[in-house]
């Protein structure tokens, strides 16, 4: 099989195109619009609809397109050329809506579906069937999101090939065959598949609909916008649509780059927080009992108490480019400090690399990597759409390693190796020396001649990150450093880091503060401020005037739950700027009410570090404006001037800014950060206690988190209540049984939750979930994401207890 | 239509002219008045005449026929029409089958009375009256709701805010 292009006609029209296209794509690239339903770019060909026919010169049949690759000199003629390949068409169509309900008044797909609007272009306008037609019981529920009307159905596989091809999570399936055949699911089975939601967006007709859109809107209600998935660094490309003001529907739109035509359940089924109840969109001031007051009155405030204070900057890692950049350049040029930190993980050296650099490794290189090696993520629940990239790497034949405590929802497609959290630097300099249970992994890469990848989590610990970059570099494969959060990569290139200024240049490296003179001017402070950490270290100490906490609940978002509240108690001013106040409530002195992200323009950086545009759907409610406009206006309220006045400006600027030659760190030069870093370099403590374990948590896809609000039917799919894992060895030798509660003790704090066993956990570990519900996580850890634990069963301490 | 390029008439074909137009205007004087004396006096209209607002209808069951499709709202020119649909509790259901108009609301502000609302329910769920005594005394009043709609018109001129006029 040769691979050069092919030249055919359809339809009299000469077209030249790669061999092994399908003839419907090639007909497509002429415009030639031939109907189809099971046919899909993004799956593999299946010719179950039989909707596509077209007549081929030469042979004697009919042939569906979506099935047949292209032959030099074939001539193929379409509905439009071909009478025979008409009346098949028209035949088909009359055939698929024999059992067809025609319910389309009651149809969630009216308006927008395909079977409507093919049946309508290219069918027979009238039905000779007159006989009853096939009747099931109306939607049965595959799931709390996924409703599925079999009388609809038009048996084109599309969502089955979708589970067995790309999500890889095989739930649903074709039962029976001939007049019962149909789409079903095993008895007492949920479609608990994260990517169920894809399956509702790719069905051809109104079989599968989503309980969250069900009966909300028809198409011409909607008022639409090209959005960016605000749960994530995968940055998938999305429609919002909304109903009168209120976002109703979240659909992935195609883009081949990025999320090909797919997004995970949360980007789809999360979109309430918008419209909580709990928002807030008026400035609030606590001198007048947290009442209402104007932005003027509010910024004032603030400006007359951080004039000459000590001040310090929190932020998540969910606001755009231009809000971090305005973040930056606030607390650099106008407030004057270097204590401004956006970090969950403080990652060391590979921080400065991904600050530093626009995109390394894209998703298509991931795709085309014959050997991949993934530390420290768990793709499916982390970064939902790089782990569907790994599955369609693990197709086309890439040999996927994933280094990770616990097993991931790779396993069928990849060799997993649990290390405990903290020990990915010894293993990975160990295989760099060509030894260990990694050196094949290292030796992949090496022949895969530059394509190899390698993947580091940002909860490696910083050396494990640094030892990852070594051995990408060991093995010139490509480097990836996979932030959670749908802007922390933003974040790092836009300086909101103690260490960095935006484009990754040092703050105590002259060079780096010259190169940004001209547009930050030549006072900007040269000793690198505080982390997280140390800012709520310094703020329960006492050593701080002002803290300022932009979209980031300290309480629940970070892993010092404890100290974090001792740290709100000792600040004598906390600003929280954020969509609400939620735990907050009790601290905040000063509330800014922020724009949400479907309200705001700008830029979102996907882990990759491909910037991404967004467009808000609807203005900002109430009185609530994009971060960078509050800022900006502190900023004026401070006798300051941040030199934007407009979103194009500051656009203009950041770009300025971070354009490769304004003093930014050369690739090869990554020097390890010299001074404390929480998790530091050193490998993860031992448990010297026998009764002690290490325990180690992430968030999960489905939450607690605050862009999760109002999410129920997605929390009702895809959350548990919050468990502890631990290996049953372990479990046997500290007395813990499945279903039954322990007691989980750190030095930080302690929980009662239920035990889960998992074989496939790294021994000497547990394991338990961020966020979810039952359980903060962050208060029994202390500023790292892993702390040795103590477990036992909640019995023998409650007995304990009443004997004491 | 130009008159450039015509001859000036002369006085005589002028003075026609103006003679045929006040013909016209004098026979319609003396025409037999078809003015309605509304409200003084109501006439009932013909029997199937369709001019008035919409009526929301119900099976004889008593269940809504409208199923909250929103093709009315589609099919309109004035966007005059709002649904909103919503799933039936099947112990208590407002309209047959899985889906009923959780709201609907007609804005008569805006309403021409094309009737293609009319024309584009599935169901005939909606349908024209005859009750044309449509006045406001504000915009809120002039958008009927769902239980406005579902109401049978009253008798012509029987309405208050006619009334007032009398």
């Amino acid at each position: 099989m040769t691979d050069e292009p092919v030249t055919l006609t359809i339809d009299g029209k000469e077209i030249t195109v790669p061999a092994q296209t399908l003839i419907i794509r090639a007909a497509e690239q002429l415009g030639i619009e031939i109907p189809r339903f099971c046919d899909h770019p993004f799956l593999e060909p299946a010719g179950a609809c039989r909707q596509c026919y077209v007549e081929i010169e030469g042979q004697p049949k009919l042939a569906t397109s979506c099935t047949v690759r292209v032959a030099p000199g074939m001539v193929v003629r379409t509905q439009e050329t071909s009478e025979l390949a008409r009346e098949a068409q028209v035949a088909n169509l009359e055939f698929l809506l024999l059992n067809h309900p025609l319910d389309c008044p009651v149809c969630d797909r009216g308006g927008e579906c395909p079977l409507q609007d093919q049946a309508l272009a290219f069918g027979p306008g009238e039905s000779r069937y007159r006989e009853a037609k096939r009747v099931y019981e109306k939607p049965i529920p595959l799931s709390p999101l996924v409703n599925l009307d079999r009388e609809r159905c038009v048996l084109c596989a599309r969502c089955t090939r979708f589970c067995d091809e790309i999500s890889g999570d095989r739930f649903i399936e074709l039962f029976e065959r001939g007049a019962g055949e149909r789409v079903s699911i095993a008895a007492g089975e949920d479609f608990r598949s994260p990517f169920s939601g894809n399956t509702i967006q790719i069905c051809p007709v109104g079989a599968l609909t989503s309980e969250t859109y069900r009966f909300v809107a028809r198409p011409f209600d909607l008022t639409s916008a090209d959005g960016v998935c605000p749960h994530c660094s995968a940055g998938c490309n999305l429609r919002v649509d909304v109903r009168r003001g209120q976002v109703v529907r979240h659909l992935a739109r195609d883009n081949a780059e990025v999320n090909d035509a797919w997004t995970c359940d949360k980007g789809r089924f999360a979109f309430r927080y918008p419209d909580d109840p709990a928002r807030i969109t008026t400035p609030l001031l606590r001198d007048r009992g947290l009442e209402p007051a104007s932005f003027g009155e509010v910024l004032g405030w603030v400006a007359d108490r951080c004039v000459g204070s000590r001040v310090a900057f929190l932020t998540g890692g969910r606001l755009l480019d231009e809000d971090y950049y305005a973040l930056s350049k606030l607390a650099r040029t106008v407030v004057g400090t270097n204590d401004l930190d956006h970090r969950r993980h403080e990652g060391g050296a590979v921080e400065v690399w991904a600050a530093s650099r626009p995109m390394s490794v894209a998703y298509a290189d991931v795709e085309r990597a014959p050997a991949v090696l993934v530390v420290g993520l768990d793709a499916e629940q982390e970064v939902p759409i790089l782990h569907l990239r790994l599955r369609k790497a693990a197709r086309k034949g890439a040999r996927i390693t994933v280094v990770h405590p616990r097993r991931t929802r790779l396993h069928d497609v990849a060799a997993h190796v649990l290390c405990r959290p903290g020990e990915e630097a010894s293993l990975l300099r160990e295989a760099v020396r060509g030894a260990g249970p990694l050196a094949s992994v290292v030796e992949e890469l090496g022949a895969a001649g530059g394509a190899g990848v390698v993947l580091a989590g940002e909860r490696c610990s910083s050396a494990g990150a640094e030892a990852a970059l070594a051995l990408a570099r060991t093995a010139g494969a490509r480097f990836g450093y996979v932030v959670r959060r749908a802007n922390d990569r933003g974040a790092l290139r836009a300086g909101v880091h103690p260490r960095l200024l935006p484009g990754g240049r040092a703050v105590d490296d002259p060079a780096g503060r010259a190169a940004l003179a001209p547009l930050w001017g030549d006072a900007l402070p040269s000793t690198p401020g505080r982390g997280r950490r140390a800012i709520l270290e310094a703020a329960a100490a006492g050593e701080l005037d002002v803290l300022f906490l932009i979209g980031i609940d300290p309480l629940t978002d970070l892993p010092d739950g404890a100290l974090a509240r001792r740290a709100l108690e000792n600040v004598p001013v906390k600003v929280v700027q954020s969509l609400e106040l939620g735990d907050l409530e009790p601290f905040a002195d000063a509330f800014l009410p922020a724009a949400a992200p479907v309200e705001k323009a700008g830029h979102v950086t996907t882990w990759e570090g491909r910037r991404q545009r967004v467009e808000p759907v609807r203005g900002p409610v109430g009185l609530s404006r994009p971060d960078w406009e509050i800022l900006a206006g502190l900023a004026a309220a401070m006798g300051g001037d941040l030199g934007f006045e407009t979103l194009d400006q500051l656009d203009a600027e950041l770009e300025r800014v971070l354009e490769a030659g304004l003093g930014t760190p050369d690739a090869g030069a990554v020097e390890p950060f010299v001074g404390p870093d929480p998790r530091g370099g050193e490998e993860a403590p031992t448990a010297a206690d026998p009764g002690s374990l290490l325990l180690f948590t992430y968030p999960l896809l489905v939450d607690e988190g605050r862009l999760s609000a109002r999410a129920d039917e997605l929390k009702a799919a895809l959350q548990d209540p919050a468990f502890v894992e631990v290996h049953p060895d372990d479990a046997a030798r500290l007395g813990l049984a499945e279903g039954a509660a322990a007691l989980v003790t750190t030095e930080a704090g302690r929980a009662e939750v239920p035990v889960r066993l998992n074989e496939h956990l790294a021994p000497g570990t547990a394991f338990v979930p961020f966020n979810n519900p039952g359980l903060v996580a962050g208060t029994l850890l202390a500023g790292s994401f892993w702390i040795p634990a103590g477990l036992e069963p909640a019995t023998v301490s409650r007995a304990r207890e009443a004997s004491a | 239509m130009s008159t450039a390029g015509r001859p000036t008439p002369g006085f005589w074909e002028a003075a026609s002219a103006i003679a045929r137009g006040m013909a016209t205007v004098f026979k319609q004087t003396f025409r037999p008045d078809t003015t309605e004396r509304w409200p003084a006096e109501i006439v009932p209209t013909p029997e199937r005449s369709h001019i008035g607002r919409h009526r929301l209808n119900r099976h004889e069951d008593g269940l809504e026929k409208c199923i909250g499709c929103e093709l009315c709202a589609y099919a309109c020119p004035a966007d005059a029409i709002w649904v909103e649909g919503a799933d039936n509790d099947p112990e208590n259901p407002v309209s047959p089958g899985e889906r009923y108009a959780k709201d609907y609301q007609i804005n008569y502000l805006r309403c021409i009375m094309c009737g293609l609302c009319v024309e584009a329910c599935p169901t005939r769920a909606l349908t024209l009256t005859s009750y044309y005594e449509l006045s406001f005394t504000s915009r809120e009043e002039a958008i009927w709701t769902k239980e406005q709609l579902l109401e049978p018109p009253p008798p012509l001129g029987t309405d208050p805010v006619d009334r007032e006029g009398r």
